[in-house]
């Protein structure tokens, strides 16, 4: 019988209280958002890249060269990319990415081919904890609206995944040194 | 030669040459300097009409932006655009995009990622029409060094060849929309409030240029129309808000508003677009699915001079 004061009286507090909280969240509107928020088209699209590669289909070039297999320093006909490779250290070689079978394609470390238009699957299967940040947005480029039709960059858009470091920028003018009111 | 827009005060504005107002030199006889300030008056007067330009009794009786009627605002805007037209030969078109039902902006900015290129600074002035002289920028992006918050110790004037420099990190400034904003408070007018969307605005014909808000500010966000403002023709961003990018008279107080001309229609604003590196995220903070909500649900989020309780909406993060 106690036991159930003890509850009636927890329950009844409880009352108060949450009813205390809805007025005082009433009176200081700005707390809620009076409505829902609007929905909006959330499809996240995320960018082809293959349209943008300057040599892409890279068979163009490939049909008619025998893969080499082995690791060597790649010196001709890349002159697009002119800095070192310097991504996994000594770690990494061409067909550890690229599918010697289907120079057009990238390959997972699993065999499974993967275009270059998925090249954030590969990227993510060592760097899983940025995958989770660029899924909800909170790592890399969104371009398009906040509320409407947006579109997500893939990895490579800003690392080259051969020298993934951001490269450094010029940056744009100072501000204006502040001199007194020379304006006048 | 630079065409400026004397929107109030013109006479004073006045680029005339031949209207050469008089000067008092050194004699200090009371009726003489009586006159001659009674010669400058008429000199102005005359300016003032010959210039084609007369005092904008318009703008004086105005009313505030929160009790005009949509009739009035139209007449308004179609005044300044005609002005603007006049003045510049620029066709441009003022809106009054109005804040959305369950929107409340915010803005995350990843520190890991920013490297001070200042992108965001020159676009935003781009898009909000900021003078270059006497220059007005609504970004700073203060330099500042590793492992130290000491932003007093930082430059914003740093300008080497490539960014980021070793052992240096970027922090850009703008207004942050606080919720519990000092300037709001500080304005004697109202002419400067808060929007049900958290966007602190100007009304700058309100304003009466005492910039209050301005020393109110603690993040250095509002900056002062000392002259009036000249823009290039061609820089002139013909797409402009009422109450953000329109081109601000002389005498006001004017600061970043999110763009809300852009924002307020699902768009990003123009300091975001502008970001190469992705450092800066925005969006609805009541969506759950919007990136800034994510962002400061997920990570360790801070705020600028926390112990002001202005309670920003601009969050700083590292990831």
């Amino acid at each position: 019988m106690r036991a159930l004061h003890v509850t009636a009286g927890r329950l009844c507090a409880w009352a108060l209280s949450a009813f205390a909280l809805v007025a005082c969240r009433g009176k200081h509107g700005h707390d809620t958002p009076p409505t829902p928020p609007p929905k909006h088209a959330e499809q996240v699209q995320i960018e082809p890249r293959s349209d943008m590669l300057p040599a892409y289909p890279c068979s163009g070039c490939h049909a008619d060269r025998k893969p080499r297999p082995e690791k060597y320093v790649l010196k001709e006909f890349h002159e697009v990319r002119n800095h070192e490779f310097s991504h996994g250290e000594d770690a990494f070689w061409c067909y550890q990415c690229h599918s010697i079978k289907n120079i057009d394609k990238l390959v997972t470390s699993t065999g499974e081919l993967v275009s270059f238009d998925e090249a954030y699957r590969l990227c993510t299967a060592c760097h899983g904890d940025k995958l989770k940040d660029w899924r909800a947005g909170m790592h890399g480029l969104v371009v398009g609206n906040w509320n409407g039709e947006k579109r997500k960059k893939s990895c490579p858009a800003c690392h080259d995944p051969h020298d993934p470091r951001y490269p450094s920028l010029k940056p744009e003018k100072p501000p204006a040194p502040s001199k007194g009111l020379k304006a006048f | 030669m630079k065409k400026s827009l004397p929107m109030f005060r013109e006479p004073d504005a006045c680029s005339c040459d031949e209207h050469g107002h008089d000067h008092d030199h050194g004699d200090h006889d009371e009726s003489r300097r009586g006159f001659l300030k009674l010669a400058a008056g008429a000199a102005t007067a005359l300016a003032a009409t010959s210039c084609g330009t007369k005092p904008d009794f318009d703008a004086l009786l105005q009313k505030h932006y929160k009790v005009m009627t949509d009739e009035e605002k139209k007449k308004v805007f179609a005044r300044l655009e005609e002005r603007t037209r006049a003045i510049t030969g620029v066709k441009v078109h003022i809106t009054d995009p109005q804040p959305m039902d369950g929107v409340h902006f915010a803005y995350a900015l990843n520190l890991s990622q920013c490297n001070g290129n200042r992108r965001c600074v020159e676009a935003c002035a781009r898009e909000n029409n900021l003078p270059n002289d006497p220059e007005i920028r609504y970004i700073r992006v203060i330099e500042v060094d590793n492992g130290s918050q000491h932003l007093e110790k930082g430059t914003v004037h740093y300008n080497p060849e490539k960014v980021p420099q070793k052992g240096k990190f970027y922090l850009p400034v703008q207004c942050h929309q606080c919720d519990n904003a000092p300037c709001v408070r500080a304005c004697p007018t109202k002419a400067t409030w808060k929007e049900p969307d958290g966007i602190v605005v100007v009304d700058y014909n309100w304003c009466i240029g005492c910039r209050y808000c301005q020393a109110a500010c603690p993040y250095h966000a509002r900056r002062f129309n000392w002259v009036a403002p000249s823009i290039e023709p061609e820089r002139i961003n013909p797409n402009q808000g009422y109450l953000s990018n329109q081109i601000r008279p002389v005498g006001v107080v004017e600061k970043c508003t999110f763009c809300l001309h852009r924002t307020r229609n699902g768009r990003y604003p123009a300091c975001y677009e502008a970001c190469p590196t992705g450092a800066r995220k925005f969006g609805n903070l009541a969506d759950p699915e919007s990136e800034v909500r994510k962002i400061v649900e997920n990570k360790r989020v801070w705020i600028l001079k926390e112990e002001l309780g202005t309670e920003p909406r601009f969050f700083y993060f590292y990831g």
